[in-house]
């Protein structure tokens, strides 16, 4: 390159530094693309490509099994044209474009995409800022939350209300199926998403994530998939729960192709995010943050990651098969042709077991990255904890049938799994105890995150232990599918992995906002809806062992009791978190302003001025210590007051 | 500080070499992704071969002995029959090809061979053309369609597989080109050309697999297999 003739330079602290060679002008129509030009590009694009399909489409297309295909078809068009047009919109395709043609994205556009001196703006755009990524992540998780938990409302009222109903039979259905997807796909990404995102990065102390432009792609792929998941409401549905078993999903309307293409989407969503967390954790720790003095939230963030990225794949291909059999008319589903239904139901679950763990260990994480905060006490064997996070990702992959154990898949592979399921209740084992042996005679200083962490351990409880009767295969007989499973699950789901994200919240809100999450409206909506989750869930449990099966809206009239119960259940927890979700927004706007280290932690990303510079740190920090040494004495201060003491002692004598 | 000494990225002013371990480490990352889902078909390729669910693994114009088939079927005309093994290898070794010419345009770019790099990566992209119009050939002239069973759809998907994988390589193929056309990969900073070339690498990996299961499990070994009722609408 003979590029040296022309070297810029630029002043900075009075001196010339030599700025590096550019490939190309700054500016271009990346600067013009925002929120708004996505969705019109979205929308155009898919309005197009429905209508067009619509033409050239015979009306009298039929598959083998003489259903009308011209609604799929029409439908898979006009999803297409909404992911192209969409990520087209936003500016996705500007930088691997730019790249081909060798005109590098420049430094200044660099810093234009990272949001530099946007103001708000910077929300609405392909925003490569971490923590800017991290706060959308935040909004768009929660809404997709929000949405599933209306759903859950809805679901709820109808089996409440056991003397009529109010939906349909195959309306109900949808909505369970969204709901579950729905909230699956939310709690995926609510810890790892906007904590992951915003937080991480600073806790290692580096400037931004490994891979920037990727993170913005990771977000607004995830964006970009909500629209087509709630469209398939509008197409008939997803009627067969969020695993979509066949041949219930052969049989769905069209509607299954929004779920098909929803996960493909958001997989490959999963997967550029966890590249990049894993590529960030591995290369960019500040200078001494050995893989001891690397704080514990940080080796969730990346087990978390391992797990997604060698799991979800499974997923995302059974999802691309069951759309080449309903597009294509392959058979991989359909035995009549020599497909196999337990073919989907192992890509399913090689995926589906690993995935709860992807919910739970970031939110143990959380937990018990607070604990030392709130209780001033080291973390109770950091050693035990790892050892607990490496455990679980090492047998994940090895425990997925425990879900087809009455599927009448391979009978003799039963006890194996069996037996594997209940070794991971080992190392999430390790990880309770070392949130008691925490608590154990840590001086509580009882502020709103660390009431979450309370409840997340005790539901992680309960969950755990109705698991380890759920994985033995002759309980298994008498409680799958029923109401019981439902009650284990969400004991997990939401009260470890949903509770230990608004522990999170909580706790970086300062960081996050510059403002303080108002405590008590916060403990109030926490705490309502602790007790609400408590009733709905434990009734829900009575229902189970009752053997009342689970997704259907008509039931016999002795599991009234306690499907009434847990309705009212479900509307305190709504309540609660409707109060919690006003304590975020209105302290969000107008809370109690927090300094930069409100909780007196130790860890780096409290370290750095709130609201925090575009570049996280002026001087790249350098670790020296342990993340939990509350109350340790520090070798070296201890060092420096020996001899100070010396120094004085040795000057007295003189 | 010259450029041509210390090379710095023109995004971020990071060194190169510090682009470079990040880069690679990512790519490895995703190759881990791109084997998970290539695993997921080898799952469903090899899963549907042993089991030959009601028979319909193979296609139903397939020649098969007496022991091979399930009497209890009612017999089908002949329609269609097991795919051709050797387009599998073919479009295998013009992959191997391709790639071989991206690691020796990365490998002259590391020399400071900047004609050797030309060569190199514009032929990959040529060939990988090529690579991609004979899969395209290949799929377009099965002797089966996509409703023809078990193998028909396995096979199709896996081709599928390897379209994706060729159109990923045309874009990174071009990349390179274009980029080593304009002098932004040469001795000093060839990270780009390198990862290209090892993706590349797993590509051909990808392929072999292809080609090992539609060369060697082709006639399920499951003669007496399970009968079901189809599931789809009637
Ligand atoms: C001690 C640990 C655990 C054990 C032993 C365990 C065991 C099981 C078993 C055996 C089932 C299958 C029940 C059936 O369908 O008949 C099951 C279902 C389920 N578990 Fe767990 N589990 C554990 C932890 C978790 C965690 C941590 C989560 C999520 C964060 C979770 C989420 C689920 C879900 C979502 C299902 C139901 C899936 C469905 O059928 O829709 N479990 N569990
Ligand atoms: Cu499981």
């Amino acid at each position: 390159m003979s590029v040296d003739a022309a070297v810029e330079t630029k002043t900075v602290f009075g001196s010339e530094v030599p700025q590096p060679p550019q490939h190309g002008a700054a500016g271009g129509v990346m600067r013009r693309l925002n929120f708004g030009t996505g969705l019109v590009c979205g929308i155009g694009l898919a309005t197009i490509a429905g209508w067009v399909t619509a033409i050239i489409t015979p009306s009298s297309a039929s598959s083998d099994t003489f259903a009308p295909m011209e609604p799929t078809y029409v439908y898979l068009a006009v999803l297409l044209g909404w992911f192209i047009g969409f990520m087209l919109g936003m500016g996705a395709f500007v930088g691997p474009l730019r790249w081909v043609v060798g005109r590098d994205i420049t430094h200044s556009d660099a810093e234009y995409m990272a949001g530099k001196d946007l103001g708000r703006k910077r929300y609405w755009k392909y925003t490569t800022d971490h923590k800017v990524v991290g706060i959308q992540y935040l909004i768009v998780a929660m809404l997709v939350l929000g949405f599933a938990g209306l759903l859950a409302m809805l679901i709820r009222t109808e089996l409440g209300m056991t003397w009529t109903s109010l939906f349909t039979p195959s309306f109900y259905n949808s909505m369970i199926g969204t709901h579950g997807i729905a909230m699956i796909i939310g709690m995926i990404v609510i810890i790892s998403g906007p904590l992951g995102n915003f937080i991480v990065p600073m806790m290692i102390g580096a400037r931004d994530m490994a891979f920037p432009r990727l993170n913005a792609l990771s977000l607004w792929l995830f964006v970009s998939a909500v629209p087509m998941l709630v469209s398939s409401m509008f197409m008939g549905g997803i009627q067969d729960g969020w695993s979509v078993y066949y041949p219930l999903s052969a049989q769905a309307p069209p509607g299954m192709l929004g779920y098909q293409l929803t996960i493909i989407v958001f997989a490959i969503s999963t997967a550029v995010a966890s590249v990049n967390l894993m590529t960030t954790i591995l290369t960019m720790r500040a200078k001494g943050m050995t893989w001891s003095r690397t704080p514990i939230f940080v080796y969730g963030i990346f087990a978390a990651s391992v797990m997604g990225l060698y799991a979800f794949p499974f997923f995302q291909y059974a999802q691309i098969l069951g759309l080449s059999d309903r597009v294509f008319n392959t058979s991989f589903f359909d035995p009549l042709n020599g497909g196999s239904v337990w073919l989907y139901e192992n890509l399913f679950w090689l995926l589906g077991h690993p995935e709860v763990y992807v919910i739970l260990i970031p939110s143990m994480a959380v937990a018990l990255e607070l604990m030392p905060v709130f209780l001033r006490k080291p973390l109770f064997s950091f050693n035990f904890a790892v050892a607990g996070i490496v455990g679980v990702v090492a047998l994940s992959g090895l425990v997925w049938a425990h879900h087809m154990y009455m599927t009448g898949w391979a009978p003799a592979a039963n006890y194996p799994f069996m037996l594997s399921t209940e070794l991971i209740s080992i190392p999430v084992g390790f990880l309770v105890l070392v949130a008691i042996g925490t608590f154990w005679r840590g001086t509580a200083w009882t502020r709103l995150p660390l009431m979450a962490v309370y409840a997340v351990v005790f539901n992680k409880m309960i969950g755990g232990v109705t698991g380890v009767y759920l994985s033995d295969v002759p309980a298994d007989q008498y409680f799958h599918g029923s109401m019981f499973v439902v009650a284990h699950f969400h004991y997990m789901l939401m009260g470890a992995g949903l509770f230990g994200a608004m522990a999170g919240i909580a706790f970086f809100f300062p960081k996050m906002t510059g403002r303080f999450l108002d405590e008590r409206v916060g403990s109030i909506g926490l705490w309502t809806a602790f007790i609400g989750f408590q009733i709905t869930f434990m009734s829900m449990f009575v229902a189970g062992l009752q053997g009342q099966p689970r997704r259907v809206l008509d039931f016999d009239d002795q599991f009234n009791l306690s499907n009434w119960i847990s309705t009212i259940g479900a509307y305190v927890i709504g309540i609660g978190m409707l109060i919690f979700l006003s304590a975020i927004i209105t302290s969000w706007r107008s809370g109690v302003l927090a300094s930069s280290n409100p909780w007196g932690s130790k860890s780096l990303e409290w370290q750095t001025a709130t609201p925090v510079p575009l570049e996280n740190f002026p001087v790249l920090p350098v670790v020296t210590e342990r993340p939990y040494d509350y109350g340790v004495p520090d070798p070296y201060e201890a060092e420096l007051d020996s001899t100070d003491q010396d120094l004085t002692e040795k000057a007295g004598t003189k | 500080m010259s450029t041509s000494t210390f090379p710095v990225s023109p995004t971020t002013g990071e060194p190169i070499s510090t682009m470079a371990r990040r880069s690679r480490l990512g790519l490895w990352f995703f190759i881990v992704a791109d084997v998970a889902g290539t695993i997921a078909l080898v799952i469903s390729y090899t899963y549907l071969w042993s089991l030959n669910v009601n028979g319909g693994w193979a296609p139903p114009g397939a020649t098969l002995t007496a022991s091979q088939t399930n009497t209890a079927l009612p017999s089908t005309p002949p329609k269609a029959t097991f795919a051709a093994e050797w387009p599998f290898w073919a479009i295998f070794l013009v992959v191997v090809i391709a790639t071989a010419l991206m690691w020796f345009g990365y490998r002259s770019a590391r020399s400071g061979n900047h004609a050797g790099l030309m060569v190199g990566a514009g032929l990959s992209f040529l060939v990988t053309v090529a690579a991609l119009v004979f899969q395209w050939i290949q799929i377009s002239t099965f002797p089966f369609d996509a409703g023809d069973g078990g193998y028909a759809s396995a096979v199709l998907l896996l081709c599928a597989s390897n379209i994706f994988h060729l159109l990923l390589l045309l874009f990174l193929g071009m990349g390179i080109f274009m980029r080593a056309r304009k002098g932004l990969i040469d001795k000093t900073n060839w990270y780009q050309a390198q990862l290209t070339s090892y993706y590349m690498t797993w590509v051909c990996v990808a392929f072999i697999l292809g080609a090992i299961l539609t060369t060697f499990l082709v006639v399920s070994p499951n003669t007496d297999p399970a009968i079901f009722g189809t599931f789809k609408q009637q």
